[in-house]
């Protein structure tokens, strides 16, 4: 495996990390060292403990952003960053794990099969740290700098009031850079964070494109490549199977739900919305998360 | 002077014959002994019916007795040798014979009356077997003891009254069991009428009981798990005649049957705290007793929190899973207990317990996550077949939900459809020595569960898209046959197999 180290003088240093006011002297690394993976950079940061729906944004927009080639940075924590890595390595994306510790300490270390997968897709494990260096409590907000520091953008999904998350967007400001959040609903404690972002000014995000649109925009080396991907449900003839499923669908399109509301909403037995919800599933119209259904996209 | 007085002893749910001799001498110190391996109980006998005999108005006679239970080799427990004893005491002072063919059992009070004692039941199978025609017990257990035809219960109050039976002054006349085998109608803790929402959960423990399926319900504290769990014996379908001496005797043998208390009729239900041991769980002792399995014999065993049981209690489970018996071997004795039970699970999903809750947030690691549920090891797994996550309930919304009872089901109704299905199960399988979908090994499944070509490509898929493994396979036939059968079709169809999928393990089969 390639590992090195590139000091701040150096040339293949990231030009945009070293605009940062006490940008790393060093960044240890492991991996392949392509200075075209540090062109478009998005941080992409959020809680530990992410819901069904962090996740299934995360998933949705991180696969749409690093299709379209935009590298996806983040901090190789459980929750958030591990999603927007594996969802970044599902489409053949590029990511760069910025680590709390030396590169060959893989914490979590349950996370090796990730910590691998980064690599073997060109991806870069980083880290100011050398080598065995443990992690400390104050090493995992120092790192923080380094993943807003890298990345032109930074996407929040999911933080709570107090959320690590928050320091890495407080350091995008800082740094001047662009910062987006997602919603999520107010009653949730991990939208906390992400609501109060919003409301000093941060972008929402709706949907993939505005994101790699802004990208085009801004970062001009971004190749012209990987639209958003077509999708049409021809219509079909009624049984009343497919009216159910159709019934299911419109109350999907709202909100992810939980067989035992869709039986009652819709005034069917669980065993009958079991089998038609087991059907749909199957031929890939609907996918399942914590025992709610929602509409894939 | 000798006096032989029969009675038995009991291994596991067997009894074999112990004749109590008494003599009484009148040269050596005056005395009262008990040999023959009495254990503590047995060797107090000789206080309690020292004094119950003075307490019946009669003069203990200043002689030498002994006392031995013959064959001398065998162990003997229990306190049910105070009335043989007495009696052949008794029969001694007051010059009385010992009827020919009678069995004596029970405890004597200080007072001289009987107490209700444990194991009457086995006792009088004892008393059939062994030829026996009357059998003298105290009046407490008489109901559980008449339960066996063919012999005569005379029902004892106290030491009074059987001396003048057996003087022939005043008869005790034997009880008839009343045979109402119909009429009584038990009730289960929980009717399924009073759990509001929770309509997938209900639906798969009716699958369950159907198909004599083991369950685990995993689901945040307070989802109603335990409510679930405790309804079940509710909707399986009455003990038969047969089942229901078996459990008799198992609840005879360990002395539950309340005084008065006759032939069980309600499926039993156990649900020990985690903090069992693996003996309380398979039985053990040095006389083997019956543990929480085998009292839970065509019933329900509930273990709540699953999780939090001790390893090696869990693993313990699985032969007796398998086999529905479970063998006790010690140094002394080997006991062969039934335990065909149905294992009905309960598991919060981390250890915090409100993974996915919709209120509370979860403060575990994936790491803690993980841990915990590697406690359960996969053999364990493999042998319950519906998984099932049981969502948390906003009770307040649910009650003023009126679309929600429109599924609420009184546990009689599912009762009626879950026996409509046992039935078409006794008749598949009455050649094969099983009797629910559940018991179904590979050739069974095989044999009984032949799948359309349609279903057949539909089931390949799905193992494709949810990971399905071997075993979880065979699992998913087995669930469509009992959805099947409820439904009353003969084969297997997609949609039974696409209901089934529901009922896979979505936390454990995931890669």
């Amino acid at each position: 495996m390639n590992r090195g180290v590139v000091a701040k003088e150096d040339e293949r240093y990231p030009a945009l990390l070293k605009t940062i006011s006490d940008a790393p002297k060093k960044l240890y690394y492991k991996g392949t060292w392509d200075p075209s993976l540090f062109r478009a950079c998005l941080a992409v940061v959020g809680t530990r403990r992410m819901t069904g729906y962090g996740k299934r944004v995360a998933e949705e927009l991180v696969g749409e952003i690093a299709a379209a080639g935009v590298t996806i940075v983040s901090g190789f924590m459980y929750g958030v960053d591990a999603t927007a890595h594996k969802s970044a390595v599902g489409v053949g994306g590029k990511t760069i794990a910025v680590m709390p510790c030396g590169i060959d300490v893989i914490h979590p270390e349950y996370q090796k099969d990730l910590y691998e997968a980064i690599m073997k897709q060109d991806g870069l494990i980083v880290s100011e740290y050398e080598g065995g260096f443990v992690p400390t409590l104050w090493s995992f907000p120092r790192r923080n700098r380094i993943i807003a520091g890298l990345s032109q953008a930074t996407l929040v999904i999911e933080a709570g009031e107090k959320s690590g998350s928050l320091i890495t967007a407080n350091f995008a400001k800082k740094f001047h850079r662009k910062l987006f959040a997602v919603p999520g609903p107010v009653t949730s404690s991990v939208s906390q964070g992400t609501l109060k972002l919003l409301e000093e000014g941060a972008t929402v995000v709706k949907n993939a494109q505005r994101i790699i649109s802004w990208y085009k925009e801004n970062v001009p080396e971004l190749s012209q490549r990987a639209q958003g991907r077509e999708k049409a449900v021809a219509p079909e003839r009624d049984t009343p199977q497919k009216k159910i499923e159709r019934n299911i669908l419109e109350y999907l399109q709202r909100e992810p739900m939980e067989i035992d509301n869709l039986a009652r909403t819709l005034g069917i037995s669980a065993a009958q919305i079991g089998t038609v919800l087991s059907l749909m599933q199957l031929n890939g119209l609907i996918a399942e998360e914590n025992g709610k259904y929602y509409i894939k996209n | 002077m000798l006096i032989k007085v029969p009675s038995a002893s009991h291994f596991g749910l067997d009894s074999i014959g112990v004749e109590v001799e008494i003599n009484l001498a009148n040269r050596g110190l005056p005395g009262f002994d008990i040999v023959g391996l009495p254990d503590k109980a047995v060797d107090e006998s000789k206080e309690r019916v020292r004094t119950a005999i003075i307490n019946s108005g009669v003069e203990f006679p200043q002689k030498k007795i002994t006392v031995n239970l013959a064959p001398a080799d065998i162990p003997k427990e229990g306190s049910f040798y105070d009335l043989p004893i007495a009696v052949g005491i008794l029969a001694a002072i007051l010059q009385f014979e010992i009827p020919s063919r009678s069995l004596f059992f029970g405890e004597v009070s200080l007072d001289g009356s009987l107490r209700h004692t444990k194991g009457a039941l086995l006792f009088a199978l004892f008393a059939r077997k062994a030829g026996f025609e009357h059998l003298f017990l105290p009046l407490p257990s008489a109901n559980e003891a008449a339960i066996i035809r063919g012999i005569h219960v005379h029902p004892v109050e106290n030491l009074q009254e059987i001396v003048v039976h057996l003087k022939g002054e005043n008869e005790i006349s034997p009880i008839e069991y009343q045979d109402d085998f119909s009429e009584i109608i038990p009730q289960a803790e929980f009717n399924m009428e009073e759990i509001l929402g929770q309509e997938k959960a209900k639906r798969a423990v009716e699958i369950a009981a159907a198909g004599g399926h083991n369950i685990l319900l995993m689901g945040s504290p307070g989802a109603g798990k335990t409510m679930l769990a405790r309804a079940i014996p509710g909707i399986l379908p009455l003990l038969s005649e047969e089942e229901s001496l078996e459990v008799t005797k198992i609840c005879s043998a360990a002395g539950i049957i309340p005084p008065g208390g006759s032939l069980v009729r309600l499926r039993p239900f156990r649900a020990p705290h985690h903090t069992i041991s693996q003996i309380g769980l398979t039985g053990g002792g040095s006389r083997p007793q019956p543990g929480e399995i085998t009292l839970s014999h065509r019933g329900v065993l509930f273990l709540d929190e699953f999780n939090e049981f001790p390893r090696s209690v869990l693993e313990s489970l699985r032969q007796p899973l398998e086999d529905g018996e479970v063998t006790i071997s010690r140094s002394r004795e080997r006991v062969t207990y039934p335990s065909r039970f149905m294992l009905v699970a309960s598991a919060n999903p981390c250890p915090c317990g409100y993974l996915n809750h919709s209120k509370k947030p979860c403060i575990c690691s994936p790491r803690e996550i993980e841990r915990y549920r590697k406690r359960v090891s996969g053999p364990i797994l493999d042998r319950i077949d519906i998984h099932i996550e049981v969502p948390d309930v906003d009770i307040r919304d649910l009650a003023q939900d009126s679309r929600a009872a429109k599924f609420v089901e009184a546990s009689d109704v599912i009762k009626d459809r879950v026996m409509k299905a046992r039935h078409l199960q006794e008749k598949r399988f009455h050649s094969d020595r099983i009797h629910t979908n559940a018991e179904m090994k590979n050739v069974h499944i095989k044999k009984h569960c032949s799948l359309p070509l349609e279903a057949q490509q539909m089931l390949a898929k799905a193992a494709a898209a949810f990971h399905v493994s071997a075993r979880s396979y065979f699992k998913l036939i087995k669930i469509a046959r009992t959805i099947a059968d409820l439904e009353g079709a003969s084969s297997i169809g997609v949609p039974h197999l696409a209901e089934a999928l529901q009922y896979r393990s979505r936390v454990y089969d995931a890669v």
